[in-house]
This record gives C-alpha cells, structure tokens and sequence, in this order.
C-alpha cells in the first residue's frame, strides 16, 4: 500500500478505534472477571463484524500482543519499559491492543497497522509476580 | 513556481515534522509507520542498528547511555553525546542530522527536496543556527534556510486568517510543547516579522501535567486504599517494585488528561491493574474520578510560572496588555481548556487558538518555502555518491510455519558508506539503519497466518534511495506450500433468499484459497422450528462456483438439526453462528452454535465420502421441476418455441428422475442416490444456460425501468442523501450491468427499491393508498378490537392530514397482519431454513 492509500484506511478506521478498543476492554474484563453470561459470544459476533466492515474479506482486526516478546525492531507497539533491564523483554501489560485494516484474499491476508500497542513491557528476568 | 523551496521542517527538541507547500495548501507528512505526524527527536544505537523516533524513545530513559534525545538544546556546543553501544561520541550536529534524514521517509511522494526551511527557536544564536544548517547539509540537503519558530508560527496563522490585519501590531507567542516551553514577542516592524525578546524553559511541557496526576491524584489514593511505604518513590525507583505501575499510571493519565479537555470530569479506569500491596492484598479499585478543577488546581503553579515569564517580557520592552493584538497558543499542551483560560485571565490579552498547536510551526514552514527560490549556488558539498551497481543475491524461505524467518543476502560491489533497512508492509517491523556489508543476515518477525510483505531498502549517507535489482522479501506464514495446496472452487453456504424466495449462495472458501483455511459465518434461523418435530435446519455446502443456483453446485457437506434435535423452539430469526474449517487434506468441519438453546452440533465431511440425503435429493428434484414449469410458461409467453421445446425434453428427464427417487428408501445404501444427484445436477445446468441470458435481459430491463422511475421520484421529492444514494449506484452501473451474474444486478436494484420505498414512505398519496389496502384486510388481523381502533385513528389522521402519525398507525396495522401464515406459504419454496 503506498502513503496515500494508508492514510485513506487511516481516516475509515479512525471512526471504529474508539470502539475496538472498548471491546478489547470488554473483552479483558470478561477474563479477568469471568463470564457467567455468555457475553464473549456477543463479543465475538461484534469482532466479526468489525473483520467484515468492508466486506466479506476485509475490515478491521485487532491483536492481543500479551507476553509476546518486545524488540527494538517492533513497530507495531507503542512500549514503556518498567524496571531497569532492557534485554529478553516481554509484554506485561496491554493497555491498548495492535488494531489493522486487514485485506483477505486468495493469498492469504494482507494487513496495516492503524493502532500501535500501547504497551509495558518488562525484562523476562525480572517480570513482575 | 516550481522553483520555489515548498519543503518546511520543524526540528523540535521533543518532536519533529515536515511539511510541503503544495499549490496553496500545505500538507503534514506522516510517519508510514504509525501515521503520527509528529517524529520523537531520539536517536537511538541498539544492537549495530540506527533507531529514530518511536522506536528510539522506548529506550531511552531505561537505556540512555545509548539513547540520546533533547540534542537540539546543545546544537552550537562542543559537547557530544558518548553512545555506550557504539564505544564512540555523536555530536548534536550528527544527531540532528539522523532525525532529518528519518524525516525524508515521511514523503510518500516520491520526492527528493534538496532545499528545505528548518525552524529554530528565537533564542538560537549565530553558532546554534550554524550548527542547524550544518545538520541540514550532513542530512543530504544541499540548500537549508533558517526561520524562527514564533515566525513560523505566525505564518501558519496569518495565512489561515488572510482577512485579519496585522500591520503595526505584536502579539505573544506562547509555545508549550510535550516537553520545553517557549515564549516570543512577534513584531510587524518595516512590513517585516520580527522576534522582539524571547522566555523558555527547557523542562516544562505537558508530560509534566502527567506525572502531576499520577503524584497528587492516583497514587494518594491507592496509598488510602492499602499499606504502602513511599508508593511514589517506589514507582519512580528502576529497580522499585512498582515501577511497571508508573508506567501504567502514567499512560492512564494521559488518557485522562486528553479526555478532561473536552469534558468535565473522567475516570481513570483501573479495573485490569492488579495491584497488590505490601501485604500481598489485592487493592479493590476500579474507577478513580478525577474532575477538571482538580486537575486544574494541579497543573496551576506550572502555569501561573508560564505567565510570569510573559510578564517579564512586557516590563523588559515597557509594554501594557492592551498594546498586544492576542497570545498565538502552539504546542500540544495548549490544547488543555485552562490553560487559555488562566493565560487570558492572568494578563488580561486575548488568547488565540486558530491554528492547529502540534503542526503550526512546520506549516508556518511550508509557508515560508513557498517564497523561497531554490537556489544551489551556495551549497555546502556535492559528494553525490554514485557507487557502482550493486549486485544482491538473496536466500530466505517463501513460505514457513516459523514466526521468524532468516533472511541473508550477498553483495558484490561497493558497499562502503551504504545502509540499508528492512520493513514490513503491515507496519509492524523496522530493522532501523544498518551498516551495509557484503554479507548481511536479518532475522524478520512473521506476522501470523499472513501473507508477509517486506521491502528492502539501500540507502547512501544522505538516506536516498539506490537503485538494485531486487527490493521486496515476500514470506507467507503458516502456510505449507502455497502451490500445492489451493482450493480448485468456490465453497459456498446455501441460504435462503427471503427477497427472491428461492435459495442464494453466499461464499464462505474463495477459489484458490490457501489451505488450511478457516470461516465463521452467522446466519438467521429464516423459519420456526417447532421442538420435537420433524422440520429442519439444513446447513449445505456446495461447491462451485458461487454466482451459480446452488443445484448446479456439487454438494459436498450436509448438517440437518431437526426439531427432535434441539431442547427447545427455535423461533425465526433465532442466531446460530456457524464456523467452518477446512484442512490442508480438504477435509470440512462445520459446527453449529444454537445460541438460543446453547447447543453445539458438529459435522466433519471428507472428500471421499459424499453427502447426498435422500430427502433433499427429492426436494430439490421437485422444486427443480417447479422451475421448469415456470421457464416453460415464461418461454411461451414470449413465443420462444425452441427455448420451450428444450425445456420440454428437460422437464420430461426430471420427471423420470422424480420417479427413480420415489423409489429410493430414506435410508438407501446403494450408490443410486449419488447417480440421481449427478442427473439432476446435469439437468439443473442445462436449465441455468438455456435461460442465463433471458433472465439477465429481463433483469437488465427490469433494471432500466427501475431506475427512471426511482430516478423520477428522487427528484421530485428526494433529499440530497437518497440522490447521493442512487448516484452511487447509477456509478457502479458499467460493473454490474455487464456482468454474467444475475446476483449483482440483484443487489443494486434491491437497494433502488430501497430508496423508492424510502421515499414513498414519506409521500401522502402512499401512506394513504397503503392504509386502504391494510384496511381491506381487515378480517386477517390477528387482534380486531385493536385493529379497529387503529383503523378509526388511522382515518382522523387522514381527514387531519397528519401523515407522520398515520405513518405509525400503518406500522402497527401491518404488525397485526398474520405473519407466520403468510411466512409459511413463501416458505414451501425455501430449503434451508436459513437466511
């Protein structure tokens, strides 16, 4: 995709950020807190619908970057360090997730990152209890 | 005019951007990565890479012997910046020149400025701006022109407001940016801007509000809410327990700080923190409010600080608050409501906020370049590199179930001097700069199930871009082998088509899909199941491809859910989510999730085994026959007599089919069945080509006489957005009206008659007619004490003319009407139950 065609996914999406990430809070709500009522599923649906937002193959998508490891070559995360080493960091707190426009086709998916990661990461040695 | 400069950088001491002036308008570049204007002036040195900006920034209070950033404020020193990583020094120069460099990618045009305007505080003196236009050089430009950033500033909102008049007059520029603070007097003096004096502070700027909140607000009261000693110090420490809290804390307040701007009060949302305290209990709290005058009473004292500084430059040049025209507000912090509030309040000048704070001063920038003549007889060097071609030569696996890949390339020719930089198309990967030698090997993070894009770049010391013969490094994840393993057809759902009352497809594996491949799909129950009967859900999958009549399709999965199956009514409309997957050996999983009843029903179809029910090859056979006797009539009708004759000879092979099913038992083990299913498959494509073209040509007519008289109300009583509406369509005409497929000249016309019915919903003459049809029917209605008196009510609302209300009375007339006998008779047509 070059610059101008980002920038047009960029404004679409701008409208739907605000409301991925609610539903990434729902979401970690949900597991933290237990889901006596089968909410998840209605958060499923709505993530669908959110993959389909264009059409059948394409929309908007977001990702769970939750202990996945962090390096200075990753540009889709948005990191804050904690503690004071800097080697084998892993994320330990997502306070926003990663959310792309994602294009599926024959093959395979195609995606752009509208959102970093806001994210803490922290050195595997010392990560917190 | 295109030899003008256009190209405006603000190199900030926190933040940078660029911007080009462009036949008027100036544009804000962005980074393609993140899409941020804004680049973090931090260099970064980390494992033999170059980082810039974001990247950069991560690492630089937890790494900062080898993180270096707020360099600006010693531009025009000898001091330089020791780089741990590197076991040598970068001069500001240097530094600044990196940022300039990262800032050339933001240009998506393709462009190459030579010439560009760089902005430097007001006060910058001789050797500072010296140092600035140094960096500019060692950044590749050949032409670098100086403007002080109140100018720019000003600029940006002169040509905003080109019908204020500024001539004789001053004004204050206050610049409080994410981390220093600057304050300018600006003069008209001989025609000309000019910085009379100038205040700053290089430590204050809105990530200080940030902290305030954390300090005063949050951490007081976790301190309330458990045993804590000295939770702040704690927080702050590198090596403190709570230091992952600032962090969070901070990025909270952030949010916190952004939201008090437009709204009174907010919560700090801290539900997903576990925090424990020294006793290992768990802290209980969820929301800490915080309002906009607590937050104001916080960040008071810097502000009031702010003023003072003002104050000073108007006693030094003896000048009253009435002689000022207004304070220009710049920089991100300004956007804060109480920050323009208190400034106007405590010296008494007007506050300006007509500029954009975060991007004012690259614009003003652009705006400068625009009046500025290239002109290259000055330029500081031509060191042009042109290296000889280089040849790469590069192995890396295509395809792989890795989340990390290696790449290596060979080079053969001059590398010295050269770097080079990997991404990924999605964004989610930048190597940074790296020294280019003869042999380099990357390791590159695989976004998962993805087909993964990265492009390689070589770059000269200026960062401009070498030509090479090979520039893009293409790996798909989770795939095996992409060759080996695509799906040959269309896999489609059969569905019910409520509109059309027949049955549509709806593609759930696109032809050539790479395997394995996973779908959810959710549909509607279109028909109710009464618990313990014998109706059915059918879930179909045929393959195909999916623009035909799911009769011509190959069948090659089959669920059927009947009432004895479920624990309950299944009402129409009901929701049952469907997941389809399909392995690499093309073997089909369907489940069904019947969320009414929480039921879960599963199928796996594999390829060797077809299923082929008896009781829907019979359905199908008869509703097949069904369409022929239709096609016949049709045929006769418009006198096509070989069309009829073709038919005939179909209609009669069906029913020798119909009969040979008969015979089949429910539970036939025989192959016969597979035999029919073929036939009638045969049969049923016959059919779709005998009448494919005369089906399109009455569509297309039908099409034609559609749009006139949808086109012919719009104007006549449309608002602006249903003639938006059927402009679009009337766009998209050349693709769907030659088009083979029947379905997309469907779709469109569904959406005329959309707006048609939209439209006429509002008209009199309608409501009217539409409330005497109802009204005929009036012995159907399920309820006819209430029917009546909508009737009676219906009436006094025409004889009043009050078409809204009668509008409704038509709404619930409609909802009386018997629904599921109606619903029942369209439903003998239907094969799914499913829509």
């Amino acid at each position: 995709m070059d610059g101008t065609y980002a920038n047009a996914w960029k404004w679409d999406a701008c409208l739907n950020i605000t409301a991925i990430n609610q539903l990434y809070e729902l979401e970690q709500k949900l597991k933290k807190h237990g889901d006596p009522n089968n909410l998840q599923r209605n958060l499923t649906r709505m993530k669908g619908a959110f993959e389909q937002f264009y059409d059948e193959s394409s929309g908007f998508a977001y990702e769970d970057p939750m202990d996945q490891p962090f390096k200075e070559t990753r540009t889709d995360l948005e990191a804050s360090i904690a503690g004071s080493g800097t080697e084998n960091l892993v994320v330990v707190e997502v306070l926003k997730p990663i959310i792309r426009a994602v294009v599926r086709d024959s093959q395979g998916n195609f995606s752009k990152v509208i959102q970093k990661g806001v994210v803490i990461v922290e050195s595997k040695q010392q990560k917190t209890p | 005019m295109n030899n003008m400069i256009n190209f405006g950088i603000d190199l900030g001491t926190t933040n940078s951007l660029i911007a080009k002036f462009n036949t008027g308008t100036v544009e804000v570049f962005k980074n393609p990565i993140g899409f941020k204007e804004t680049l973090p002036s931090v260099v970064g040195f980390r494992n033999d890479r170059i980082l810039l900006g974001e990247q950069a920034k991560t690492y630089m209070e937890k790494d900062h012997k080898s993180v270096v950033s707020r360099f600006k404020r010693k531009m025009g020193t000898t001091e330089t910046f020791k780089i741990k990583s590197l076991g040598q020094s970068k001069t500001p120069i240097e530094l600044s020149a990196f940022v300039l460099k990262e800032l050339k990618t933001f240009i998506h045009t393709g462009e190459a400025p030579e010439a560009v305007v760089i902005t430097i505080p007001a006060s910058f003196d001789m050797v500072q701006s010296n140092a600035t236009k140094e960096a500019g050089y060692a950044a590749g430009f050949k032409q670098v022109v100086l403007l002080q950033e109140p100018i720019a500033a000003s600029l940006a909102y002169a040509n905003r407001e080109k019908n204020v008049d500024l001539k004789n007059s001053q004004w204050i520029v206050y610049d409080l940016g994410g981390g220093t603070f600057d304050v300018a007097l600006v003069k008209i003096v001989g025609g000309e801007l000019k910085i009379v004096d100038h205040e700053g502070d290089n430590y204050l700027g809105s990530m200080d509000f940030d902290a305030l909140i954390v300090e005063r607000i949050l951490a007081p009261q976790l301190e309330k809410k458990g045993k804590f000693t000295d939770l702040l110090a704690q927080m702050k420490s590198d090596s403190g327990k709570y230091n992952w809290l600032w962090c969070s804390l901070l990025h909270r307040a952030e949010d916190a700080k952004i939201e008090l701007s437009n709204n009174p009060s907010a919560e700090i949302d801290l539900s997903r923190c576990d925090i424990e305290d020294e006793n290992g209990k768990v802290i209980e709290v969820d929301y800490i409010p915080i309002t906009r005058s607590e937050y104001e009473s916080i960040i008071k004292e810097t502000i009031d600080n702010t003023a003072e500084m003002m104050k000073k430059i108007l006693t030094r040049n003896s000048l009253r608050p009435r002689d000022l025209k207004f304070v220009l507000m710049v920089g991100g912090a300004t956007y804060t409501p109480f920050v323009r509030k208190r400034i106007e309040e405590l010296l008494g000048i007007p506050v300006n906020t007509g500029i954009d704070p975060t991007n004012a001063i690259a614009v003003g920038a652009a705006y400068f370049a625009a009046t500025k003549e290239i002109d290259m007889s000055g330029k500081a060097d031509e060191k042009a590199s042109a290296p000889g071609a280089l040849k790469i030569k590069v192995a890396y696996n295509r395809a792989s179930q890795e989340r990390e890949e290696m790449f290596s390339a060979k080079l053969d020719g001059d590398c010295a001097g050269l770097f080079y930089r990997i991404t990924r198309e999605d964004g989610g990967y930048d190597s940074g700069l790296k020294t280019l030698t003869p042999r380099i090997v990357e390791d590159l993070p695989l976004q998962e199930d993805a087909f993964n894009v990265f492009t390689f770049k070589i770059l000269d010391g200026a960062n401009n871009l070498l030509a090479t013969d090979f520039d893009s490094i293409q790996i798909a994840q989770g795939k095996y082998s992409v060759a080996g393993q695509m799906l040959p057809e269309d896999l489609s759902l059969v569905k019910d088509d409520l509109n059309t009352r027949d049955t549509k497809l709806e593609r759930i594996f696109a032809k050539n899909s790479v395997l394995p491949a996973r779908a959810k799909r959710s549909v509607d129950v279109s028909k109710t199941i009464i618990h313990g009967s014998d109706d059915e859900i059918r879930i179909i999958v045929v393959e195909g491809p999916s623009e035909n009549h799911f009769t011509v399709n190959k069948t090659v999965g089959y669920l059927a859910i009947s009432g004895k199956g479920f624990k309950r009514d299944i009402l129409r409309g009901t929701e049952i989510d469907l997941t389809f997957e399909l392995s690499e050996s093309r073997d089909l999983t369907v489940h069904a999730y019947v969320n009414a009843s929480s039921q879960e029903f599963s199928q796996i179809f594999n390829p060797t085994a077809r299923h082929v029910p008896v009781k829907i090859l019979t359905e199908e056979i008869r509703l097949l026959e069904t369409r022929l006797e239709e096609e016949k009539v049709d045929a006769m009708t418009s006198e096509n007599y070989e069309v009829v004759q073709e038919l005939e000879k179909l209609t009669a092979s069906v029913q020798e089919l119909q009969g040979e099913a008969m015979l089949l038992t429910l539970d036939d083990v025989t192959d016969g069945r597979y035999k029919l299913e073929d036939r009638k498959r045969k049969i049923a494509q016959e059919l779709n080509q005998l009448t494919s073209g005369k089906r399109l040509e009455k569509l297309r007519n039908e099409y034609g006489s559609l749009k006139a008289d949808v086109a012919a109300i719009v104007n006549q009583s449309g608002n602006d957005h249903e003639r938006r509406q059927l402009n679009e369509v009337i766009a998209r005409e050349h693709s769907f009206l030659n088009s083979t497929n029947p379905r997309k000249l469907e779709e469109p016309m569904e959406q005329l008659q959309g707006i048609h019915f939209q439209i006429l919903r509002r008209t009199p003459d309608f409501l009217v007619g539409w409330f005497q049809n109802l009204t005929s029917k009036r012995e159907l209605f399920n309820d006819q004490l209430q029917a009546r008196n909508l009737i009676e009510a219906g009436k006094r609302h025409i004889t009043a003319e009050d078409y809204d209300r009668l509008a409704e009375v038509n709404g619930r007339l409609h909802n009386l009407l018997p629904q599921q006998e109606k619903d029942s008779k369209e439903m003998q047509r239907f094969i799914t139950g499913i829509s």
